[in-house]
């Protein structure tokens, strides 16, 4: 068996703004900002990875032990998974060339996610539903 | 291989808009008022005069005298002046919880059609092809959330196909440059922005701009704003001032009224700004005691912090595309791109509304 690899959803909307990345959920109305070094993992679930590959990416391009790397990663995967930023497939893909470092190493700052839930309410009162080919509205979502 | 699928989408607008030439033809033809809005020339078309008073008189500040085709056309009309109704939906109806506003969205490449289960307001536009239709059951029963940003949703369609981006945000400056006020439903936007247009600035707008991403100007559309009724005493605004609707319950929050700006601060309504900074007004809680000592509502001054880029998105870019209804792709890197070129500020307001309108005032000359 392959091993999963992760994507961006194609339910949010994001853009990369002085090293942080801002993405909104348009299923849910929540937002998020990613932080330190989750901008760089971001960049690279862009093209589709895996955990494997994005750690090794890392390690390349930041200062820290695979190990930390690797742990650090796992969780960011798990909290993006958990917010539905990103999905994961099992169908054995085309490993996307994984930029490796080529400068000098930088340190190594964990990954920040924090979400905004501050805009939920008005998106909930106001919902909207796609009209499917039968002529049911269905959420959105 | 398989036929297309029909375009349910493009059906229902064609049938919308067959209706409308009828509900023009039974009120003895349409009125049209001419706009220049966003260096575009906007041409609503209304079947009878209940809904040209009831919807677009906002609109009157930016009319057009002088002939010419129009770049974008809305074609408006009510069931209960016309007695025309509008086409069965291809669509089920759904219910609307008191308060709440959903959507039934039907999309193809060539249409879009909004019917709000709420408002009941009906849209359906060829945003390439430039036009729209519009309808309420009844114009003289317009619902709060029509009132206060006027076929927004027709607007928002054709103004993006031609490149113009509804932004939820306010624009206020002086001498046709401004910032943008950023902030959700409740952030103090509209009272800031009022603020400055009674004290003598330039105002665009205190909730929805329309901005032209490669030049960074905001242009206006309607000439009114919705404040609460606190933000109505704080500013002093007098009661005559105050739409007769009175204060009416919001989808998002406390009750607001209208006033219409061109009667309140004359000649200060602003067709066009070129945005120069972001700002993100916070209303900070008054502190009855710190060490001990009172402090009194009053003494505060507003203060001015810089914030990154990237707060600055976060203040601007939720509310705008959740909001819109639509993908916002292009809108969050119009916004994004916006926070990359000019500086963004977190304004601490005062309670004193003639001091804030001072302070971002003395923004705006120091940015030039």
């Amino acid at each position: 068996m392959s091993e999963p690899r992760f994507r961006l959803s194609p339910e949010i909307v994001h853009e990369t703004v002085d090293g942080e990345v801002i993405a909104i959920d348009l299923a849910s109305g929540s937002y998020y900002s990613l932080a330190g070094s989750g901008p760089a993992v971001w960049e690279l679930l862009g093209g589709g990875a895996s955990e494997a590959e994005i750690g090794a990416a890392l390690a390349s391009r930041f200062e820290a032990d695979g190990e930390t790397i690797a742990a650090a990663v796992s969780v960011l995967l798990g909290q993006l998974q958990e917010s539905n930023l990103v999905v994961s497939d099992e169908q054995p893909g085309e490993a996307a060339p994984v930029a490796g470092g080529s400068g000098e190493k930088i340190p190594f700052e964990a990954p920040r996610l924090e979400r905004y839930t501050d805009m939920k309410d008005y998106f909930l009162l106001d919902p909207i539903h796609e009209v499917d080919t039968a002529g049911w509205p269905r959420p959105a979502a | 291989m398989r036929a297309a699928p029909p375009d349910i989408a493009s059906e229902y607008f064609e049938q919308l808009r067959g209706r409308y030439e009828q509900a023009a033809a039974a009120t003895g033809g349409a009125g049209t008022l001419d706009l220049e809005m966003a260096g575009l020339r906007l041409g609503l078309r209304y079947a009878g005069e209940p809904l040209r008073e009831a919807l677009l008189a906002p609109f009157d500040h930016l009319a057009c005298r002088e002939a010419g085709d129009p770049d974008l056309m809305i074609s408006l009309f009510d069931t209960a002046s016309t007695g025309v109704a509008p086409p069965p939906p291809p669509w089920e109806p759904i219910a609307a919880e008191p308060g709440a506003n959903p959507v039934v969205r039907l999309r193809s490449e060539r249409a879009c059609v909004l019917a709000a289960a709420g408002s009941r307001a009906l849209t359906a536009a060829l945003p390439a092809e430039g036009v729209a239709v519009f309808h309420l059951p009844d114009a003289a029963a317009i619902p709060a959330s029509e009132r206060a940003a006027p076929i927004r949703e027709a607007l928002q369609l054709l103004m993006a196909a031609r490149g113009r981006l509804m932004i939820h945000a306010g624009a206020v400056g002086s001498g046709g440059r401004g910032v943008l006020l950023v902030g959700r439903g409740g952030s103090g936007k509209s009272t800031l922005a009022l603020s400055c247009a009674l004290a003598g600035m330039e105002i665009v707008a205190d909730d929805y701009v329309l901005l032209d991403p490669a030049s960074l100007a905001v242009h206006a559309m309607q000439s009114t704003a919705k404040l609460t009724e606190d933000s109505v005493a704080r500013l002093g605004i007098p009661t005559g001032a105050i739409d007769a609707a009175g204060f009416e319950p919001t989808f998002e929050g406390p009750a607001k009224a209208l006033v219409d700006v061109r009667g309140l601060a004359p000649g200060c309504l602003s067709r066009r700004l070129e945005i120069r900074a972001v700002v993100a007004p916070a209303v900070s809680l008054p502190q009855t005691t710190y060490n001990g000592v009172e402090s009194r509502l009053g003494e505060a001054e507003p203060v001015f912090r810089a914030i990154s880029a990237a707060q600055g998105l976060r203040a601007v870019a939720p509310s705008t595309i959740i909001q819109s209804g639509f993908g916002g792709e292009g809108s969050l890197a119009a916004l994004a791109d916006l926070v990359r070129r000019v500086p963004s500020y977190a304004l601490e307001l005062s309670p004193d509304p003639v001091a804030n309108a001072a302070a971002v005032d003395r923004l705006v000359g120091e940015l030039g």
